[in-house]
Parts: C-alpha cells; sequence; structure tokens
C-alpha cells in the first residue's frame, strides 16, 4: 500500500472512466470527483471512513470480495465498477438489511424529502422486502433534552453522530450503547444531552432518527425558502441558511464556510432564531408621556428626539453620547457614527458596553489576530481567562482539530472548562490569582533552562517547543482583577513564544461597531465614563441602539445612574427590554435576521447579512432611523441601495472586502495602568466574608433574544452559581439548594450548584440571565467583590433540574 | 449539571484502579478493570459506580456507560450474590445443557437473566465457556463445574449460601 | 478395532505432565533455556525467526497466518512495541488454551519471553477472557515465580533487556477474541474491530507496531526452539484439536497437521456413543463450515479444508451424531453469532437477527416454503459484504445446512416442530 512519494497522482478506472487523483485518495472521493456517485450512509466526509454501513460497495478487478468504496484506498491501475450486478445485488442486500427494522413512517418523518435512506432505497433499493418478521420495537420517540429526539426505530446505526462528538466536538454527546442488533445510540440513562454541538448531529444524521424538538413537525422540507446569510450571536459569523416559511425562520442550518464555520455550527445558531418571530416584538415607536410610555407614530417620536438632539447639540455636542453597536450591521455602524460623529458632533461614542472601567478591555482593540484556518494550523494552544465553547464554540472545532494532530491545549482560568479532557495542561485559580499565574507563567518562559516553578513545567514545556503558538486571552481575564496585568503577561508570552496574541472579546458586531466609528473619536469617553458623566449630570441626551446597556453594564448601579443623570434616553429596541423599560423614547428596530448588509466577524472578516424576514409592524432598520434622524437636523444621507453603502464602508475603511480579512489593529506594546492586581472590595458584613464573586460566561443565556428562544431558554436552565464542594460543606450548601448571595450592594437568590468546577474561595456566577443579574451585586471600580453565601432550604429531592 | 451524582468510589477502590492505571500508556486501558473493581464494590454497575470509575480515570461517563454496556460480564442492573452462568452453546447442548437450564430455573423459580427474590442467585443462559470436555458446563462465581446433571443441582446450590 | 497408539505428544505434553505449573519442575525439564539463550543475544532475533519460518508454524488462534512471516513484520527500530497475547477463546467449542494456561503456564510465558525479547518488545500484555479464573490464578501465579526468579521483569535472565508481562482480563464479548477488537478493548473500548490496513504489525496497540499472537502459537515457540525446526515438522507440524459434542472422550488432542477427521473422531476421542451414527462436525469451531459423513477422511489441515469450502480455524472439532437436530444446532450457532455480533456493520448485525427470527420461526413450525430461498438469501446477502469475519461465519453453516439438511427443514415446515 506503500505509494511512492515521487508519484505525485494515482490514475484508475471507474466504469470505464479513468479517472486521475491524488494518493490517498479513495475510491469514493474519486469517483465522486468523477460525478459518480456511490451511495453512503456511514462515511461522512469531515470524518475519516468507518466502513461499518457496508453501503458503498463497489467491485474491483482481481479482489475477491466487493470492497467498501470509502476505505479503499484508490491505487494506480485499479479497476472498479459501481454498476456490476454483484454490486447492484450487494447494495441492494444491504438497503433490505438497513429497512427491515426501519418503519415505513416517511410521511410523517421531518426527514422526508431530505432524507438520504429515502432517496437511496428509491435509487438503490430492492423494491420490496421480503421482512415478514416483527421490526424493532423501541419506546416511542425519547427526548434528550430542550432540542434533541431521538427515534431509536429509524437509526440505522450509521455513527455518525456518535463519531462527530467524538472527533469534531470532542464531547462524547451521544454514544452507542449495548452492541449487536440491540445496538443503539443514546445519551447514559437517556439523560439530556450535554454538548454545544448537538444541532450538527441533527444535520448529518442520514435519516430520521435525531430530530429537533424545536423543528420537529414544523415544515416540511421543500416549503422553506432557504436565505444565505450569517450568524450574529458570538461574533464568530457562521455561515447559515434560515429557513423561511410563511415569513418565519422556522430552523437554522450551518453554511458551508471553509474559512469560517466549515460546515458546522454551535447549537446557539442553530436554536437562537426564535425571538425574531417573538410576539413581543415592539411594533411601533413609544413615547414618555406623563411617566408611561405610550405609542406614539412615527413623526411624532423622530421629531421628538431630533429636536432634543438638536437642543444638545446647540448647547455643546459633547452633551450627547452614543452608547451600543453589537447588535447593529456594518452599514448601521458606519451611519450612525457619521449621525454622531459628524452631524451632532460628539465624540462619545462607544460600543464597549459591558466593558468596566480600568479593564483592560478598554485598552487594546477586540478580535482575533490571525484567521481561524491559521489558529487551525496553530500547535500550542494557550487559553486564558477564555471558555472556549461557552463563548466562541467555532473556535474550539478548530482547536480540537489541532488537538488530534496533536497540538497543546493549556487552559489557565478560575474554572474548570468542558474541554479540559483534552488538555495537556490544566491551571485553576482563583479569580483574583489569574494575573500573578499569568505572569509566573511569561517569567518562567522568559528565565528558560532555569527551570520552571513547580506546575508550570508542562506549560512552559509546551510553549517552548511550540512552533505556532496562539494566546488567547478572554473577556474573562481582561476584565478581572488585575486584567492589564494579564494581558501585559500574555504580550510577553506570545512575544517570547513568537506567537500570536488574541483578544476574544466581543459578541454580534462589536468588531464591525469598533470597526466602523462606534468607538470614542478624539476627546471622546470611553463607555463607563459616557455612563459616569451622564450619573454626574454632564449629558444631554443618551442615544442607544444595538445594546441592552441596563442589562449589559457590568454595574447594574452605574447605568441605574446613569439613567437618573440624563435628560433623555433614546433607545433602538426590538423589545421592550430594560433599557428600553427606562427610555424617553423607544424606536422599534429590525433584528439582524431581518436586516441586509454585513457584519464583521472576530478575524475582522467581512460577512454578508440577508434579509430573511421582514419586521413586525412599524419597525425600521436601525440605519434607516439614524438617517431620518439626521435628515430632521440638516444632514442628508443618500445612500441609497444596500450596495452604495457597502461601497461607502470600503472607502470608509480600505481594506474592507466581502468575504475577505481586514486584521484590527495590534494590541499595542505597551499597557496603561489597571485596578491593582486583587483589589477586592469588602462584602457585606465588613469584609468578613472569605469567598469572592466573579462572573462567567455561558453560551446558553436567558436575556432578551435568548430568552425568547424556545431550545436556548431551556438549554440555558434555570439561574444558578457554581460553588465547591468544599465552601458548600463549610457553608452548609446542599446540591441545588437555594442561596442567597450577597455582596455590599445587593443580594441574589438562585440555586447553587456544588462542583469543583470552581476553584475553591469563590463563587461564579454566570451573566445572562436577566431575572437574575450578576451586575446588581459589583459595585465599579472593583472587578470582583466579596460574597456571603446563606443557604435559604435544602435541597429539593432530586436536585439541579 | 446534569447526571448521577458522582458517589466516588471507597479508597480502596480508587487507590486499586490507580495503581492499574499504571500498568498502561493510556489510562482509558484501565477501563475494563476498574470497572470490575467498581462493580465489585457496588455489586454492580451503578450510575454512581460508573460516575466514579469515570471521575477516577477522568473519562466522560458517557464514554464509561457505552462501554460497560458492551460487554455482558458488566452488570448495569443488580445482580444476586452468587451467578451462575449457565453454558448453552454447541458441545453443551449436545450434551443435555436444556435439562440443566430447566433444573435450575425450576429450583430458583427464575429465568435466564433474572435474579431470586431473596437476592442470592442470578441464573444466565452463556455463550461457551471454553469446558467443552466437561460439557455441560457450569460456571458460579468463579468457579466451574463439569457435566453438570439435573440430580447434581441441589446439592451444588447448597454450597452457594 | 485395532488399538491405536496416541503418538507422543510435544506441545501438549506440558500441561499434561503433573507439576508444569510450577517454575522448578518446568525448569528441570528443561524449559525456560530456550528463552535464556535468547536473553543472552545466543540466539538472534533473525535466526529465532528463521526457525518459526522454517518450522511452518501458522497461527493458531484460526486465521492461520504464517507466524514466522507476522514476527518479520514488525518493525525492527521502533521506539515502543508491544506483545499482545490473545487468550480470549471464544470460539465455540475451542479450549486448547485454556487447558494450556491452566497446565503449562510458563510455557506460555517462555514463549511470550521469547516474542517480546525477539521483537523488542518491553511490555506484553495476555488478554484473558474473564470467565478463565483458573487459567488466571494459575498464571499470575506463575509469572510472581518468574518474576522473584528473574526471568520476568527487569534485567531478565540477568540480560539488560527487561520485559513486563501484565495478565488483562476481557469482560464478555467475543468479538474480543479478533485481533484489532482486542486492541480496541484492551485500550478500554468497546470491542469494535478496526479497519485494516494498518495492521497491528504497523500500528497495534496505542497506534505502536504490536505483535499479536495466539496461546497456544506462543507456546509453540519454546518446543521449536528446543527441538529444532526440523525435529519439530517431524511431528505433523503438531496442533492441537478441541474435540467436543457427540464423542466418548472430549477433550484436547496433540495430533499431526493433517490427521483424518475420521481418526480424531474415533481414534482420539473414543469414538460415537453406542448405538449412534456420524452426522456431521464442524472442523475449525462454529466459524467453521460442517462436513458430513462423505468427509470424514478429509486431511485435518489447512489446504484441505478450504478446498472443502470449510476451515481449520481454532482445530475445533464439534462431532454431532445421528441423535442431533440439524436445524436446531444451526439456529442455535447464529443465534451464537446474534449475540456475540458488535453490531458496527450493517449485514452482521440485520443479518443474524434476521436470519434467528426465520430459524425460530421455523423451529416452532411457523415456517413457509419460500423460508428457505429467504434463509438463502440473507446468507447471500451477507456474503461478503461482513465488517469482520465474525459476520462472514454465518453464511457458509447455514447454506451447507439447507443443502445437507434441506429434509429436516422441510419436516418442520410440513407442520412438525422442535423435537418433531
Ligand atoms: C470473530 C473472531 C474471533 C476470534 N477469536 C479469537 C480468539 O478467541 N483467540 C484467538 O487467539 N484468536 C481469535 N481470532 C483470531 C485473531 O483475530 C487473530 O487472527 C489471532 O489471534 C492471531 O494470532 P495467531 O496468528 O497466533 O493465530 C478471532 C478472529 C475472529 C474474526
Ligand atoms: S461482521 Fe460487522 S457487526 Fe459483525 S462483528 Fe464484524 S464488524 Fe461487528
Ligand atoms: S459509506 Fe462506506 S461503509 Fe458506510
Amino acid at each position: 500500500m506503500a505509494t511512492d512519494p515521487a508519484v505525485r497522482t494515482v490514475t484508475l478506472t471507474i466504469d470505464g472512466r479513468a479517472v486521475t487523483v491524488p494518493p490517498g485518495t479513495t475510491v469514493y472521493q474519486a469517483a465522486r470527483a468523477a460525478g459518480i456517485e456511490i451511495p453512503i450512509f456511514c462515511y461522512h466526509d469531515r470524518m475519516p471512513p468507518l466502513g461499518a454501513c457496508r453501503m458503498c460497495l463497489v467491485k474491483v478487478d482481481r479482489m475477491g470480495k466487493l470492497q467498501t468504496s470509502c476505505t479503499l484506498p484508490a491505487a494506480d491501475g485499479m479497476v472498479v465498477s459501481t454498476t456490476d450486478p454483484e454490486v447492484v445485488a450487494g447494495q441492494e442486500a444491504i438497503l433490505e438489511f438497513l429497512l427491515i427494522n426501519h418503519p415505513l413512517d416517511c410521511p410523517i418523518c421531518d426527514k422526508g424529502g431530505e432524507c438520504p435512506l429515502q432517496d437511496q432505497t428509491f435509487r438503490w433499493g430492492p423494491g420490496r422486502s421480503r421482512f415478514v418478521e416483527a421490526k424493532r420495537d423501541f419506546a416511542k420517540p425519547v427526548s434528550l433534552g430542550p432540542v434533541l429526539t431521538l427515534d431509536r426505530e429509524r437509526c440505522i446505526l450509521c455513527w455518525r453522530c456518535v463519531r462527530f462528538g467524538e472527533i469534531i466536538a470532542g464531547d462524547d454527546a451521544l454514544k452507542g450503547f449495548e452492541r449487536g442488533f440491540t445496538s443503539e445510540i443514546n445519551t447514559p440513562f437517556t439523560l439530556p444531552v450535554e454538548s454545544k454541538f448537538i444541532g450538527n448531529t441533527i444535520a448529518i444524521c442520514p435519516v430520521g432518527a435525531l430530530t429537533s424538538r424545536t423543528y420537529r413537525f414544523r415544515a416540511r422540507p421543500w416549503d422553506n425558502e432557504p436565505v444565505p446569510s450569517t450568524c450574529t450571536h458570538c461574533g464568530l459569523g457562521c455561515a447559515v441558511w434560515f429557513d423561511v416559511r410563511g415569513g418565519e425562520i422556522v430552523r437554522t442550518r450551518a453554511r458551508e464556510a471553509p474559512a469560517v464555520n466549515d460546515i458546522w455550527l454551535c447549537d446557539l445558531g442553530f436554536f437562537g432564531h426564535d425571538y425574531v418571530a417573538s410576539g413581543e416584538r415592539l411594533t411601533a415607536p413609544l413615547v414618555r408621556r406623563d411617566g408611561r410610555l405610550t405609542q406614539a407614530s412615527w413623526e411624532e417620536a423622530l421629531d421628538l428626539v431630533a429636536s432634543r438632539l438638536r437642543a444638545a447639540r446647540d448647547r455643546a455636542p459633547g452633551r450627547v453620547a452614543f452608547l451600543g453597536g453589537r447588535r447593529l450591521s456594518n452599514e448601521d455602524a458606519l451611519v450612525a457614527a457619521r449621525l454622531f460623529g459628524e452631524v451632532i458632533g460628539t465624540p462619545h461614542r462607544d460600543h464597549r458596553v459591558d466593558a468596566p472601567p480600568g479593564g483592560a478591555s478598554l485598552e487594546v482593540a477586540w478580535g482575533l489576530r490571525a484567521p481561524l484556518e491559521e489558529i487551525a494550523r496553530g500547535d500550542v494552544f494557550l487559553l486564558v481567562g477564555c471558555d472556549v465553547t461557552e463563548e466562541y464554540p467555532i473556535l474550539w472545532l478548530r482547536m480540537k482539530a489541532a488537538v488530534d494532530r496533536g497540538a497543546a491545549l493549556l487552559l489557565l482560568h478560575a474554572r474548570r472548562l468542558e474541554v479540559r479532557r483534552h488538555a495537556r495542561w490544566e491551571r485553576l485559580v482563583r479569580a483574583d490569582r489569574l494575573a500573578a499565574e499569568t505572569g509566573a507563567l511569561a517569567d518562567a518562559l522568559e528565565r528558560g533552562a532555569a527551570g520552571p516553578p513547580p506546575g508550570l513545567e508542562a506549560a512552559v514545556a509546551a510553549i517552548a517547543a511550540g512552533r505556532r503558538v496562539h494566546v488567547v486571552v478572554g473577556r474573562f481575564a481582561l476584565d478581572g482583577p488585575g486584567g492589564s496585568a494579564v494581558l501585559a503577561a500574555a504580550v510577553r508570552i506570545a512575544e517570547h513564544s513568537g506567537g500570536v496574541l488574541h483578544v476574544a472579546r466581543g459578541k454580534g458586531n462589536d468588531i464591525g461597531a469598533q470597526r466602523f466609528g462606534l468607538l470614542p473619536g478624539a476627546g471622546g469617553w470611553p463607555a463607563p465614563e459616557i455612563l459616569r458623566r451622564a450619573a454626574a449630570g454632564d449629558l444631554d441626551v443618551l442615544y442607544v441602539a444595538g445594546s441592552d446597556p441596563a442589562t449589559a453594564v457590568t454595574d447594574r448601579s452605574a447605568w441605574d445612574a446613569a439613567r437618573r443623570g440624563v435628560g433623555f434616553l433614546v433607545v433602538h429596541e426590538a423589545f421592550l427590554s430594560a433599557t428600553a423599560e427606562a427610555a424617553d423614547v423607544v424606536l422599534p428596530s429590525l433584528v439582524l435576521p431581518e436586516k441586509d448588509g454585513t457584519v464583521t466577524n472576530l478575524e475582522g472578516r467581512t460577512l454578508p447579512l440577508r434579509a430573511a424576514v421582514r419586521g413586525p409592524g412599524a419597525a425600521r432598520g436601525d440605519r434607516e432611523i439614524f438617517s431620518l434622524i439626521a435628515a430632521r437636523l440638516g444632514a442628508l444621507f443618500t445612500y441609497g441601495t444596500g450596495d452604495e453603502l457597502f461601497e461607502a464602508l470600503r472607502a470608509a475603511t480600505p481594506g474592507v472586502e466581502a468575504g475577505a480579512i481586514l486584521p484590527v489593529a495590534p494590541v499595542p506594546a505597551r499597557l496603561a495602568g489597571d485596578v491593582p492586581a486583587g483589589a477586592v472590595a469588602a462584602g457585606a458584613g465588613g469584609g468578613s466574608a472569605e469567598l469572592i464573586l466573579a462572573t462567567i460566561d455561558h453560551l446558553f443565556t436567558q436575556g432578551a433574544t435568548t430568552g425568547r428562544c424556545r431550545g436556548i431558554t431551556a438549554l440555558a436552565g434555570a439561574p444558578h452559581c457554581l460553588i465547591h464542594p468544599d465552601d458548600a460543606a463549610r457553608l452548609g450548601v446542599e446540591p441545588g439548594a437555594l442561596v442567597e448571595l450577597a455582596t455590599g450592594h445587593g443580594a441574589v437568590v438562585l440555586q447553587a450548584r456544588v462542583t469543583d468546577v470552581t476553584a475553591p474561595g469563590q463563587v461564579l456566577l454566570p451573566r445572562g440571565f436577566d431575572a437574575v443579574s450578576a451586575y446588581a451585586l459589583v459595585r465599579w471600580p472593583h472587578a470582583v467583590v466579596a460574597v456571603t453565601v446563606r443557604p435559604l432550604v435544602a435541597a429539593a429531592a432530586g436536585g439541579a433540574p | 449539571m446534569s447526571g448521577p451524582p458522582a458517589r466516588p468510589l471507597g479508597a480502596e477502590a480508587r487507590a486499586e484502579i490507580a495503581r492499574l492505571v499504571g500498568l498502561y500508556e493510556h489510562r482509558q486501558s484501565a477501563l475494563l478493570p476498574a470497572l470490575f473493581v467498581a462493580q465489585r464494590e457496588h455489586g454492580y454497575l451503578s450510575p454512581e459506580a460508573l460516575a466514579g470509575v469515570a471521575e477516577a480515570l477522568d473519562l466522560p461517563v458517557s464514554e464509561v456507560a457505552s462501554v460497560a454496556s458492551f460487554y455482558r460480564l458488566f452488570y448495569l442492573k443488580p445482580v444476586g450474590r452468587h451467578v451462575i452462568q449457565v453454558c448453552t452453546n454447541l458441545a453443551c447442548m449436545l450434551n443435555g445443557c436444556a435439562a440443566v437450564v430447566r433444573r435450575f430455573g425450576e429450583r430458583l423459580g427464575v429465568a435466564s437473566g433474572e435474579t431470586t427474590a431473596d437476592g442470592r442467585f442470578t441464573l444466565r443462559t452463556v455463550e461457551c465457556l471454553a469446558a467443552c470436555e466437561e460439557a455441560p458446563a457450569v460456571l458460579v462465581d468463579e468457579d466451574r463445574w463439569a457435566r453438570v446433571t439435573p440430580g447434581d443441582i441441589d446439592r451444588l446450590l447448597e454450597r452457594y449460601p | 478395532m485395532t488399538t491405536f497408539a496416541m503418538p507422543e505428544s510435544i506441545v501438549l505434553r506440558w500441561a499434561q505432565t503433573p507439576g508444569m505449573t510450577e517454575l522448578e519442575p518446568y525448569r528441570r525439564a528443561g524449559g525456560y533455556e530456550a528463552a535464556r539463550r535468547v536473553a543472552a543475544g545466543e540466539l538472534a532475533p533473525e535466526a529465532v525467526i528463521e526457525a518459526l519460518v522454517a518450522s511452518g508454524l501458522r497461527g493458531k488462534g484460526g486465521a492461520g497466518f504464517p507466524t514466522g512471516q507476522k514476527w518479520k513484520f514488525i518493525p525492527r527500530q521502533a521506539p515502543v512495541t508491544y506483545v499482545v497475547v490473545n487468550g480470549d477463546e471464544g470460539e465455540p467449542c475451542t479450549f486448547k488454551d485454556r487447558t494450556l494456561l491452566e497446565g503449562a503456564p510458563h510455557l506460555l510465558i517462555e514463549g511470550v519471553l521469547i516474542a517480546a525479547l525477539t521483537v523488542g518488545a518491553r511490555k506484553a500484555y495476555v488478554y484473558l477472557r474473564r470467565e478463565f479464573y483458573r487459567a488466571r490464578r494459575t498464571l499470575e501465579a506463575a509469572l510472581e515465580q518468574a518474576r522473584a526468579a528473574g526471568l520476568v521483569g527487569r534485567g531478565v535472565f540477568g540480560s539488560a533487556r527487561d520485559v513486563e508481562i501484565v495478565v488483562h482480563s476481557g469482560a464478555g464479548a467475543y468479538i474480543a477474541g479478533e485481533e484489532t477488537a482486542l486492541l480496541e478493548s484492551l485500550e478500554g473500548r468497546r470491542a469494535l474491530p478496526r479497519l485494516r490496513p494498518p495492521f497491528p504489525a504497523q500500528a497495534g496497540l496505542y497506534q505502536r507496531p504490536t505483535l499479536l499472537n495466539n496461546v497456544e502459537t506462543l507456546c509453540h515457540v519454546p518446543v521449536i526452539l528446543t527441538l529444532g525446526p526440523e525435529r519439530y515438522k517431524d511431528y505433523g507440524p503438531p496442533a492441537l484439536f478441541s474435540v467436543s459434542g457427540h464423542v466418548v472422550r472430549p477433550g484436547v488432542y496433540e495430533a499431526p497437521l493433517g490427521v483424518k477427521l475420521r481418526s480424531l473422531i474415533f481414534d482420539y476421542a473414543g469414538g460415537l456413543r453406542p448405538g449412534r451414527r456420524f452426522k456431521a462436525a464442524f472442523p475449525g469451531g462454529s466459524s467453521s463450515m460442517p462436513l458430513v459423513a462423505d468427509h470424514l477422511d478429509v486431511p485435518m489441515d489447512y489446504d484441505s479444508l478450504r478446498v472443502l469450502g470449510s476451515m481449520l480455524g481454532s482445530a475445533a472439532v464439534i462431532v454431532i451424531d445421528d441423535s442431533a437436530d440439524m436445524v436446531e444446532i444451526i439456529a442455535r450457532t447464529v443465534e451464537f453469532y446474534r449475540e456475540e455480533s458488535c453490531g458496527k456493520c450493517t449485514p452482521c448485525r440485520e443479518g443474524t437477527i434476521w436470519a434467528t427470527q426465520v430459524l425460530e420461526r421455523i423451529l416452532h413450525g411457523r415456517g413457509r416454503p419460500e423460508d428457505l430461498a429467504l434463509l438463502e438469501g440473507i446468507a447471500r446477502g451477507m456474503t461478503g459484504t461482513c465488517f469482520c469475519p465474525l459476520g462472514e461465519s454465518v453464511p457458509p453453516s447455514l447454506v451447507a445446512s439447507l443443502r445437507h439438511f434441506r429434509d429436516e427443514y422441510e419436516r418442520y415446515i410440513a407442520g412438525a416442530t422442535r423435537g418433531h
């Protein structure tokens, strides 16, 4: 089987046609390249061949048995037939075997119409079955959590879903159980599946065994109109199809994009579209009258906003500030920047609404500094305070592929990551130790041979040996205590190893907002300062679009004070969010899946948005609203079509091209100061508390949009906090019990999950649950506060839901 | 956090598993032996036992449960104090194992795969035990019984209180 | 009937001589001398392999692959190489490995040492099926003795070579006897066969070069080195036959390869029970196609059996007399494969369940005339389409029984039920 390295191609004959392919190509791939179709079930081109289903049989000259073409390397001079009567008989036999236990419920099966088994039975099947025995009978469809349904009797055991979890996602979510004819795909004890990628298994299941609970029975595929667009949740900008039926997005599917998401999506992408069609969308402008928000016409609302803006501008342009941008398109951001920068003339614009003051998030441009494809070729990944699957799931798939090829995954965080099983080195530290640990690692690397301190050896060795090192600093590190110190240490590590430093920060279109002018202009204030100035009465108008600062600002009291201090608050919103509720004027806006235009992903890549559906009622696009206001202020933005706007983008920022990467600004070598590392504000009870509180990111949350997606809300589960078993034991906290977390600033009640996923001495609180806001407990400038934990009631029987 | 709460295995079991890990280049190789350790401690592979093994070997519970379910000698449901395995493959079949199986069933009041109400015995019919010169062959716990006849069964059972 | 003098045995005798489970008697009888010579460098690896090639030794696990060749395939200079011993012995009615393990553990240990020293492995795993409790105890005790005597572990026989031997037990799965499934199982996974190539010799345990041999195969090795390949060959070369079923003296017999089936049954195993007539025999475990009376004079060797469409397999002869019901027997074997199918590939997983359903129906008097063609069709669908030999074992027996014992099927279909 050895291939002569000098031979660059092999030529074989398939069905009488000469086919030339590179060495290592399988017969199946060669046939496919030549346009010859061979039926498959288990083979999937993103995974190594398995040869289990035996569907892809071919006959090869001088080989006695039929061969599975998916596993057979093409060889020079091989003569292959895909149509020989023996092949036909073999394929008929396999299909007959597959169908003996497969129910014939195609008319009610979601897969009907896009089912490989159905199609192949039609083309290659025996026509009728000789099977008269009782079919295998499993209990009817079982639900494996909020988004996945399993029909075991439909399963043909191709193992794709299992192998996806093992090979692509690395989460081992679905597994094979039992063996032989009792084999089945399942989770242990049929518990809810634990995965962030399970939608992909639905997509690659060749039958209707795995179906989406949110899509089940909602549409037949031929009724759907697929619209190509981009997912705007986490910021990586995965290519998607929005399948639209009756003016509604009924499902999201991955669209192949080799450079970004390949053919995969995370479950936030798969199941995160329901909010678009929510009945709670705002459909008309709201204006505060007598203290209450009441419906108004667009004319009235826009006139009011324009007059307040004009008045403020006339007093001083700097008495207007703009916050937000994450949920705007590039074009929206550009028009917003022109309105506030040119027409009003205020430098106070910032999309970094969720950045705390003094943190490192305000010191560097956000974004990856290398394309995902290059990251996939990395040989060392050091993740500092970045929970990759919770924040940027598709980035993990790239890393996983590299890890399988031998790359070293090194983890430094205050929580144990789900991907830790794949890590070569893991360090779990309390949030306030992250800076010191990162510094120690940088020191050890620079000291070189001197011998790293105990515990760091494996990390130092891996980084020292690495040739393509990627250091990824996440939000937890940047915004935590000593964020600047972490960043500075990460810069040193990247420099020492000749690696790349990534600032894994930003969601939605944050990078587009950063690029197209929603950053402070000369003398402008960053977001926390805008809030402080608003509170101090230095602003007349605060204008918010593409953000919900009431839930996003990491100190709730800072937002509340800002709101109180500012005379006039304008908000573009799709829902009556907490920010909208507090506004003077609420302008109903479209959400990204309703827009044409572009967004910028974390790589700095320009990606297309295509309006999949129309917005509800009188809701309008953000840039249209900005233009209408600009017109009232005497400035005529004459962008006709979307293309003209895109031209304006390219003119404003040379290097912007559809689909291409324009790198984000480099990380400065010198970084500004920071809150002293480890500064912890005293908690309730005069600092007697021994625990500190830190907030972490979750992929599945219950915010304004995610809270309106059935699957996502359910995946997010109840608001909860994580507490270490040692601390729980000391404080008498039972697993699953309700606890009160109190700091000097506030208290919340939620469920305690007792787990060693968190380091001892700290309580981790996921953000993104609007009902129980972590930010009510935090007070700037402290990134970390002391917290007391008080058990309220014992765990209900059965523990966590 | 779903899945059964991990009740760690006893210290002895954990030490034994740690020793087993040392015998192999990759820790997952210790999985089958470790499952036997857990099975011995818990009597069968309860969800807790599986979780304990997963934790001890740093493997996903799904993988541990999947592997355990593949092999016939891992018990995912409780079994009796003594497990009786009666070979029913060809040599034993040709030498009258059917009568032996029947007699066991009558004496114990259980069918193959079942456990007596008092929790003393589990009866299983199994594939070839590689003791065909002694057919019909029966394995009770770790003891092999040769040329078992229906008449032997009362005496045999008495040996296993 | 003339009295038959069983020829002297050279391998099995180690297991039949009392006391051979102990180190000292084994050494006094000349044991461990071959391993010592290999460890001391008196016998170079090349010489060992040459002797194996010259001996004609073929794997005793079932596939019959030439052992010398296999050892040659192991790359020399690999950083880590393993020896894995297949002691899963799951093939129905095969019990020779258990006999050797219980009677002559040191013979196996010596074979493993020679293998490890020859291919440069520092570690060997003996994968024993779980049910071999006694064999495992015996082997562990023997290993303890050998270790204490410096024959196993660090610096074996005072040389600079380390050879550690670890006993690993399976957990109840016939497929784990298939070599690649065994490696998966040894790596702690479900015992699913792997795609080949790569073969274990290139990428076996943990993707390292791995020499994998059957217990009996390795027990032949010290004998070959001690006697020399030529004298070894004079004994047949010898093979261990497990003879069971309807014979007077079931047991393991060492006989020259090529011994007549008739002789094995009537000379070695004492013949059939009084008044019984020969009906059929599986010559190489239930995976081999059964032979009938016409075949009694076939020489029991690889080629002669292959010509008949059967195989020597694990040399387990299952003898069936005229009291037996062939439909029941075939139904039972197909049921065995159904129970032991790993479930990875379609034809084996579905074909075995379908065929047993049809056979059960026939046995319960609910057969239809077209069922015989259906069974043939299922067999055809499984032929040449399965991932591994387990599934491929079903069609030959099924088809042979439909040919030779069609009348028995027809009787059931005509209305008879099990047991007539
Ligand atoms: C389904 C199946 C089961 C097998 N079971 C065993 C077994 O129990 N013991 C064994 O030594 N070989 C068994 N084999 C054969 C092995 O795959 C392999 O050929 C053998 O162990 C190699 O050793 P050898 O060359 O010394 O014979 C089995 C093969 C198959 C396909
Ligand atoms: S033939 Fe297929 S299902 Fe059967 S044991 Fe082999 S791989 Fe498994
Ligand atoms: S596609 Fe080739 S065996 Fe399944």
